[in-house]
């Protein structure tokens, strides 16, 4: 579902002529298979964000390929990365990153609206959606109405739109209290089994990368651990 | 993305700075109101004299004054052989040529008398030409004329006019005006001709088959006598001189000139099928060294002079739309500035770089012709109202009346259309860097809330 071959980055720091080059990630190799649930661990400054970076598109590789369900994305262009994110990916981010002047169900229909969804079957799917996530009741209140749980909720239901085939989540459990984080890795579970949505999870939280089929462990922007399956 | 859902993303966003979008709306709308009202001036000035060229001449009608003489580099006079070039020609759909009787015709009708113009006309022409008549007949033989629609206004009583004869515009009252009816009535025609120092004169009795139509410019007269060729021959036979002109002394003038103006014309329009064909008609006749003149060559200079003009006020105009731009490139700035966070989600979760590129396009697009038609109505008002005022501020200040042909603003369909072009292409422009911008907001800049 996802294979990354040799896959090394370098951030450019200092102006034109005085730069310096600081690697972050080192030669990475690994693969995670459909259904699967795989967690990236490793201290701070391991490189486990930029790997993540990387296979959500945001930044693009110095080395090495990154291919995501068939198709070679370390090479593609922002518009195609755009057309294929909305298709295959879905993400859960710490801080939620949902827009605040937007309320709990245009967050959620955003995506929809990007794809060029009817707004008639936009209603449905977003209402079941957030029915499912447990906000129905909650659907009109804006970010900042919510708690950090609902909030992260909005987060995974507008990921579960689209019904994407792979979740890439960003320390999901981070700005969560013990107890709603217990519901989230439970519901991460569930999707897993229930729906077979593959996820990548970057974390530095033991119970979370607990969840996972597979933990990587990161160390100086190379893999020193779980790399098979 | 569909466009609808586009357009409410535009509505929302503007929602959320409503002065700021309304003051740029403000801006805008003042610089189109003012491109539209300046150039009105310049179409309503030009609508004035054009409407003033066209209502005193026919728009298909051609003078054509001589050909140019390669000998002397004068100008001799047409005669038979011209007018029959000329009716030869494509989408010439008449020739008329009259010539004048050279001396004032005196007409008396019972009591009544006046001197008036005496033309000689081809009346088969003329009626192609559209030349009608309000009553009677065409003259059939040499007794018998037709006398214009306003013949009878100078028609008086006998003897010496006075003051007291004539109202304040100059016209004869109508109590020493003649009343009664003209058709089969016999006028007198008296011709004179001048004999060894002696004036010596000659009635020609003649019967009045026919009235002209009245002429369709309200301003226009038409009092002269046609007379037939064959009595102008009689008149000349009676003068010894061409066309009746009188001479005191035969010495005075070359009589060869005198001789070659016997069958020439003193007055030859050529009317063109449509309005479009005049200028075919006269380039084809200024290449034969013809001196021709026609309204539709000296609109055309006209019009040539006013486009300057107007593109000048337009030009200016513009420039009061290009400082509103400043404006809308200010708040699609800011705009951009502010929703950076929200266009990196957007990006993040799959919205692509043109449809975010689209959405602020959309939106300085709906700034700039919102704008623009609010200036529209705007000047649409403001023009009625100069219209209106100026009028009265001029019968004030001066104490004139203005002449209700004068059109102070005049705003033709193109010129709205000419601003909304002008001001969606300056919109489009001014929003296109931010719309640029937006799309290379950085997705981790932009949810680290970095920019």
């Amino acid at each position: 579902m996802i294979t990354i071959k040799h896959l090394s980055h370098e951030f450019v720091v200092g102006k034109k002529g005085k730069q310096t080059f600081i690697p972050v990630l080192k030669d990475i190799s690994f693969e995670v298979k459909e259904g699967e649930i795989v967690t990236i661990v490793g201290r701070s400054g391991s490189g486990k964000s930029t790997l993540l970076n990387l296979v959500s598109g945001f930044i693009h590789p110095k080395e090495g390929e990154i291919w995501i369900n068939g198709q070679k994305v370390s090479q593609m262009n922002e518009t195609k990365f755009a057309d294929f994110r909305i298709k295959n990916l879905g993400f859960i981010f710490q801080s939620f990153q949902l827009i605040p002047s937007m309320t709990a169900f245009q967050n959620v229909e955003l995506p929809l609206i990007l794809k060029g969804v009817s707004e008639t079957v936009r209603k449905k799917q977003t209402e079941e959606m957030l029915a499912k996530v447990g906000l129905l009741d909650y659907q009109d209140h804006y970010p900042g109405e919510l708690s950090g749980g609902q909030q992260q909720r909005v987060s995974i239901a507008r990921a579960l739109i689209v019904n994407p085939p792979i979740i890439l989540a960003d320390e999901p459990t981070g700005s969560l209290d013990s107890e709603t984080e217990e519901d989230l890795l439970k519901f991460i579970k569930e999707l897993n089994t229930d729906l077979g949505i593959t996820f990548l999870i970057i974390t530095h939280d033991e119970k979370v990368a607990n969840i996972g089929h597979r933990t990587i462990e990161l160390k100086d922007g190379r893999i020193i651990e779980g790399v098979l399956a | 993305m569909k466009l609808s859902d586009q357009f409410r993303f535009v509505r929302q966003n503007m929602k959320k700075n409503r002065t700021r979008v309304y003051m740029t709306i403000l801006a805008t709308a003042m610089g189109c109101a003012f491109l539209i009202v300046l150039a009105s001036v310049g179409f309503g000035l030009q609508k004035s004299v054009v409407k003033e060229m066209t209502e005193r001449r026919i728009m298909t009608q051609i003078d054509v004054y001589g050909q140019e003489t390669t000998e002397s580099g004068g100008y001799r006079q047409l005669d038979d052989k011209d007018v029959q070039e000329f009716e030869e020609m494509s989408d010439v759909k008449a020739v008329t040529r009259r010539k004048m009787l050279q001396q004032e015709g005196f007409y008396l009708i019972g009591n009544y008398q006046q001197s008036t113009q005496t033309v000689v006309a081809n009346f088969p022409s003329e009626i192609k030409a559209g030349f009608e008549l309000s009553a009677g007949s065409l003259a059939k033989d040499k007794a018998e004329v037709v006398v214009g629609y306003n013949f009878p206004l100078n028609l008086g009583v006998k003897g010496e006019q006075t003051e007291e004869m004539f109202d304040e515009q100059g016209q004869l009252k109508e109590k020493f005006r003649y009343n009664g009816k003209l058709i089969g009535e016999t006028i007198e025609l008296t011709v004179s001709k001048m004999e060894d120092g002696k004036k010596i004169e000659k009635v020609f009795p003649v019967k009045v088959a026919g009235i002209s139509k009245k002429p369709t410019k309200e301003w226009a007269e038409d009092r002269s006598v046609y007379i037939s060729e064959e009595l102008l021959k009689d008149i000349e036979a009676f003068t010894g001189t061409p066309k009746g002109i009188v001479l005191d002394s035969t010495d005075q003038v070359n009589l060869a000139d005198l001789e070659a103006s016997k069958n020439t014309f003193d007055d030859v329009k050529v009317y063109a099928k449509n309005m479009e064909a005049v200028q075919g008609i006269v380039d084809e006749l200024k290449e034969n060294d013809y001196a021709t003149y026609s309204v539709v060559n000296e609109l055309k200079e006209v019009n040539l002079m006013f486009a300057i003009a107007k593109a000048g006020l337009i030009f200016i105009g513009t420039i009061a739309i290009l400082i509103a731009s400043i404006g809308i490139y200010n708040t699609m700035t800011m705009a951009v500035t502010e929703r950076a966070p929200d266009i990196g989600i957007m990006k993040a979760i799959g919205a692509n770089p043109r449809t975010i590129k689209r959405i602020f396009l959309l939106e300085s697009s709906y700034i700039g012709l919102i704008g623009a038609f609010i200036g529209t109505v705007v000047s649409y008002g403001i023009s009625y109202a100069v219209n209106f005022v100026i009028p009265i501020i001029i019968k004030q200040a001066f104490g004139e009346e203005t002449p209700p042909e004068i059109v102070f603003s005049d705003i033709p369909l193109s010129l709205p259309i000419i601003c909304i072009v002008i001001c969606y292409g300056v919109t489009i422009l001014s929003g296109l860097r931010p719309a640029q911008r937006a799309t290379k907001v950085d997705v981790l800049r932009a949810m680290r809330r970095e920019v």
